[in-house]
């Protein structure tokens, strides 16, 4: 029996024993995606947030690689970090973090790339109004830890990367 | 190849500054590595810039790009290949101890799987021998000394003096104190262990059924830590007494005399109003992203021992390392250690002489020769971490019927855990801040940090700010509610200003600006309309309440030494060095930008932390004689870091390096360019990238054909100048290739094009620091009112900040998204210390290895104002800088910790409007709100 699935669209073939092992390990030693970050190792900071993609749905859905075991995400395509890197450019979440100078020790922001990044790409497909924007965000990044910014940044740019790509169409 | 891999092609061969250790008849080097370089953000990443780049101005954060796309280099990405230590690497796990009743006999590791077997297991016993230890060093050159004069143990390298790990048949000493270090062989192995081990750390260690008290070696438990801070200030009329101005030795002769009077003038006018100060504070982690972890590595063959570390005091630990591996008893010879200080993932104090150093580098010695890693997971952080340290104070605050403050008497008290830290320090801190931004005649204030069994208590933000001024705020409110005052009236009746003496009873050098700050938060609608705000919050079935607390947080610290290099390279490109180490690049941003002005452009790479600076400057406080005619001497050479000192003190030092370059290189070669031998600076500027003459009667030079000549005619590429303050910045006049130039710098070196060694410029007519400040305590401030409005659900104790008002003293504004940045930061995890996370003592708390971010609850988004402006009917919270004028001489001031201070007391007064209740036990959870509701 084997486990299949998908990092940054590589196909990764274990042998299912390895199931209970888990994703952020995964990353981190076989695949040396260190862009993963761990924080508390419980699910509950999210810095270690990547992305996936687990049949039978297609959006994609954020996924807590710290407390993710290997047999969970067995047919899943995953995205980290690393994943979303474009050869030209950055994307407009990554652009706009940098603009408002969202973080500082940097730690945390990753995993607030990939929930902002899921965020906006599923935008139009929820049909949310801008009157409720600001739930929106808060339903999707709410629960990240960053312990020096104070938010205020990341939520800013996350906004202004939602009004201009959405609803402005930029 | 990963990003590791290419990154530490340009890593490894940077070899870092080496000064030297004395350890009794040995020698041990000390070498830190620094961080790698970093490139200025419009080099370093996939994006092409599309905005020009303005000198003076930061676009983006410097290694912004490399955050956003993941490829941020933390210690806990390194591994020992990345290092050239080998393939193979072991992994590390300490054993904490569960009591400090019972002795810790023996570990039962039977219950361990075969898969989970460690292939060493070391015992406090297996360490060294109990010959007493030396005390322990805060610092590189304290640590030379102790060294040198130690006959310590192995064992026991810290003050305490505790053993590293617990000996079989001793209690431990403290919480967080290891029983066992376990050594594994494989990654595989080593997670088998953690799994079986976590939550069951009683299965595994065998304690004494008796109760068995641990050994107080130096300092015994109960008693505080050296050095306590007593400041009793009476000012007279004719008889003035306090710690700045009287001779030390008359001061402690006298200080029972002056209490007394202080007391007497306290308690005898029956007219004063006096307010109770009884605050407590919890203990508080730190709670950086990135929990600790290094690699440690021993070369046999060198004799080296290699650690490395995300750090905030990369000297202090290499010291530290050295001196434990210089005991006669070592289990190796070491004749070198190499620190490789790599960027942390936050820090907020809790990385300043972190005990992790030295339990990482004791693994070294018990790896059979393989590199080994030890990596907290946030179980063990929380364990082994250091507190900002838990804190009583207790006093009086006493005003007469005219609002006039008359006096403050105060005892702090940090609980500073099991090893002695940095916690008297922030006590010592503390007693200063408690005087708050006003002008008392009178104090009688005693700061100690206690020596208890608890996790180590060591510095965190605010450094000892947040409790003082929540103690002094509060009590300040409720004076004014007694006495149906204004509490902003009382406040400016009594405001400190330029010559104010504090508590201490050193003078205040600086404009503060209190009374505009005042200004602008009472005009603020927030204040101004708060009864009505109120009203319409009652209206909605909602209760409110507005709270305003005023700071005046001292930063540096009471003579403060700093370093920097400004470098032009061979195409004109600049790139700047400086010693101080950056934990989120905000300095490293703000340094390459604020020398734009000065050089025309800003810097294209930053190395922070950079530890072969100083050697360069040739300045040593060591050297003979010591005293401000002796060139070579200084007075303080480097200080630790802290974002707060970036505004003032690391922008100074950058600032008049770069101008020793232009004025010492650049300047010359443009004589020559345009055979005019007699222009000044003032008679040149900066044209995007072109040299003019303001006159017009040159053609411009563009930079690249400036450096190009610097080169050519063997003109100093780079300048190296470091400076010293104490109350004012040391002031001296330099010979340069372009001439004398007077520089508030103390020393200044030039590095020349073809060859390693500086060109040491002597100073001459040195201005050295004034005498009054040598025993002020502190010489710079950073004020800042908050303003408050919260609402409260009474059914439950919630509390919701609905709105922040900061009105800041910051000097001239270098980078205002980092300002805004440090205040928002401030802001939220001062909210997460007033309201939210708790922390009990004992095994209760932390130490029993259950306690993550599950249990200990930091703020969300949710839980701040997430706006960056007010607006009524919205949450927000807005930053309102008081505009620079000529007084701050184009100078910053150090706000890292500025708003954070004054939020604990304003959340406190506002919940006092609210509810009409007082609460000063922090945190002020709902389930201490409803109780003080209740009652």
């Amino acid at each position: 029996m084997s486990l299949v699935f998908y990092v940054n669209g590589v196909i990764q073939t274990l042998d299912a024993r390895r199931g209970p092992e888990l994703l952020i390990d995964y990353l981190h030693d076989e695949l040396d995606l260190s862009g993963t970050k761990f924080g508390c190792g419980i699910g509950v900071c999210r810095a270690c947030t990547v992305s996936a993609r687990i049949p039978p749905d297609t959006a994609p859905v954020p996924v807590i690689s710290c407390s993710t075991t290997l047999d969970m995400i067995d047919g899943a395509q995953i995205t980290t970090i690393e994943g979303l890197r474009l050869p030209d450019r950055l994307r407009p979440i990554q652009e706009a973090f940098l603009r408002h100078f969202a973080f500082q020790c940097g730690y945390c922001t990753p995993g607030f790339v990939m929930a902002a990044q899921i965020f906006l790409d599923g935008l139009t497909d929820t049909g949310t109004l801008p009157a409720d924007l600001d739930a929106a965000i808060e339903a999707a990044v709410g629960s990240h830890i960053c312990r020096c910014s104070g938010y205020v940044r990341y939520y800013t740019a996350i906004r202004e990367t939602a009004e201009n790509i959405v609803f402005r169409g930029d | 190849m990963h990003v590791l891999d290419q990154d530490l092609l340009a890593y490894e061969p940077e070899m870092g500054r080496r000064s030297f250790l004395k350890a009794g008849c040995a020698l041990v080097a000390l070498t830190i590595i620094s961080p790698p370089r970093l490139l200025a953000a419009e080099t370093a990443g996939p994006a092409t810039p599309v905005v020009p780049l303005v000198p003076g101005v930061a676009r983006e954060r410097i290694e912004g790009r490399t955050k956003v796309t993941g490829q941020k280099i933390y210690a806990r990405d390194f591994h020992a290949r990345h290092l050239g230590w080998g393939a193979a690497q072991c992994y590390a796990m300490y054993l904490p101890a569960l009591t400090t009743r019972y002795a810790f006999l023996n570990l039962n590791l039977s219950q361990l799987p075969p898969d989970a077997q460690p292939v060493r297991v070391v015992l406090g016993n297996e360490l060294g021998s109990s010959l007493p230890a030396a005390p322990k060093s805060l610092n590189a050159e304290q640590a030379e000394v102790t060294a040198a004069n130690s006959s310590g143990s192995f064992r026991q390298p810290i003050e305490g003096s505790y053993d590293l790990i617990v000996r079989p048949g001793s209690a431990a000493n403290y919480l967080g104190q290891p029983v066992a270090l376990l050594v594994f062989d494989s990654l595989a192995t080593y997670r088998a262990a953690r799994r079986a081990m976590q939550f069951r750390d009683k299965n595994f260690q065998i304690y004494s059924p008796d109760e068995s008290q641990p050994d107080d070696l130096a300092t015994p438990a109960g008693t505080p830590w050296p050095e306590l801070v007593h400041f009793v200030k009476y000012f007279d009329g004719a008889e003035n007494f306090s710690f700045a101005t009287v001779d030390p030795d008359a001061y402690q002769a006298d200080l029972a005399k002056y209490r007394a009077l202080v007391a007497d003038s306290m308690s005898l006018n029956s007219d004063f109003i006096s307010a109770d100060v009884v605050v407590d504070t919890q203990a508080m982690d730190p709670m950086f992203m990135e929990p600790e972890c290094g690699l440690a590595f021993y070369d046999k063959t060198n004799t080296r021992l290699s650690v490395l570390i995300g750090t905030q005091s990369p000297d202090h630990d290499v010291a530290s390392i050295a001196a434990m591996y210089s005991k006669a008893d070592s289990p190796l010879k070491v004749s070198e250690v190499v620190l490789h200080s790599v960027y942390p993932g936050g820090g907020f104090g809790g990385r300043d002489c972190s005990p992790f150093s030295m339990l990482l580098a004791l693994t070294a010695a018990y790896s059979d020769g393989k590199p080994v890693q030890l990596m907290y997971d946030r179980f063990e952080q929380f364990r082994y971490g250091l507190k900002r340290p838990a804190s009583q104070i207790r006093g009086t605050l006493v005003a007469d019927n005219d609002m006039k403050l008359q006096a403050i008497r105060a005892q702090i008290d940090f609980n500073g855990g099991g090893t002695r830290n940095l916690s008297p320090y922030v006590a010592g801190l503390a007693a200063l801040c408690v005087g708050g931004a006003y002008e008392i005649p009178a104090a009688d204030i005693a700061a100690q940090s206690i020596h208890s069994r608890e996790i180590t208590g060591g510095s965190q933000r605010g450094f000892g700010g947040p409790e003082a001024f929540f103690a002094i705020e509060t009590a300040l409110d409720d004076i004014a509610i007694h006495q149906g005052w204004d509490p902003m009236a009382l406040r400016r009746a009594n405001l400190a200003t330029r010559h104010t003496r504090t508590v201490v009873g050193g003078i205040i050098n600086q404009d503060l600006r209190l009374a505009e700050v005042m200004d602008a938060a009472e005009a603020h609608p927030l204040w101004a309309n708060r009864a009505r705000i109120k009203a319409d919050h009652l209206e909605r079935g909602q209760v409110y309440g507005t709270g305003l607390a005023l700071s005046m947080q001292a930063y540096g610290t009471a003579g403060d030494g700093m370093v920097a290099a400004v470098e032009i390279d061979p195409d004109g490109r600049i790139n700047v060095r400086s010693n101080a180490v950056d934990m989120g690049n905000g300095s490293a941003t703000t340094l390459g930008v604020v020398i734009g002005p000065i050089l025309g452009a800003n810097a294209q790479s930053v190395e922070m932390g950079s530890s072969k600076v100083f050697k360069a400057t040739g300045l040593s406080a060591r050297a003979l004689p010591a005293d401000w005619g002796n060139p070579h001497w200084t007075q303080g050479e480097v200080m630790s870091s802290s974002a707060c000192l970036t505004g003032l003190h690391q922008v100074h030092t950058v600032q008049q390096t770069a101008l020793a370059l232009m004025h010492g290189s650049i300047l010359p070669v443009a004589r020559t360019i345009w055979g005019r031998t007699g222009i000044q600076l003032a008679d040149i500027a900066w044209n995007g990238d072109m040299l003019v003459l303001r006159d017009g009667t040159r053609p411009a030079i563009g930079r690249g054909d400036l450096a190009r000549a610097i080169y050519a005619r063997g003109m100093p590429y780079g300048a190296v100048g470091h400076a010293y303050i104490q109350g004012s910045w040391v002031e001296a006049d330099f010979d340069t290739p372009g001439g004398t130039i007077h520089l508030q710098l103390d020393g200044l070196s030039y590095q020349m094009p073809n060859t390693e060694t500086p060109l040491f410029r002597p100073r001459r007519n040195t201005i050295p620091p004034p005498i009054a400040a040598q025993n002020a305590y502190r010489y710079a401030w950073a004020p800042c009112a908050n303003v408050i409005g919260l609402t409260i659900d009474p059914t439950t104790g919630l509390v919701c900040i609905e709105n922040v008002v900061s009105v800041l003293n910051a000097g001239r504004i270098l980078v205002p998204e980092l300002v805004s940045g440090q205040s928002q930061g401030g802001i939220a995890m001062a909210i997460g210390y007033t309201l939210l996370e708790d922390m009990p003592d004992g095994m209760a708390g932390a130490a029993d290895g259950t306690w993550n971010l599950d249990r200990y609850r930091v703020p969300l988004g949710a839980d701040v104002p997430l706006r960056a402006i007010y607006q009524p009917g919205q949450r927000g919270q807005e930053l309102i800088c008081l505009p620079e004028t000529p007084g701050d001489a184009g100078a910053g001031r150090g706000i890292a910790e500025a708003v954070m201070c004054a939020v604990a007391p304003a959340i406190s007064n506002a919940l006092r409007d609210a509810v009409n209740k007082r609460f000063t036990s922090l945190p002020i959870t709902p389930a201490k709100i409803m109780k003080g509701l209740a009652s």
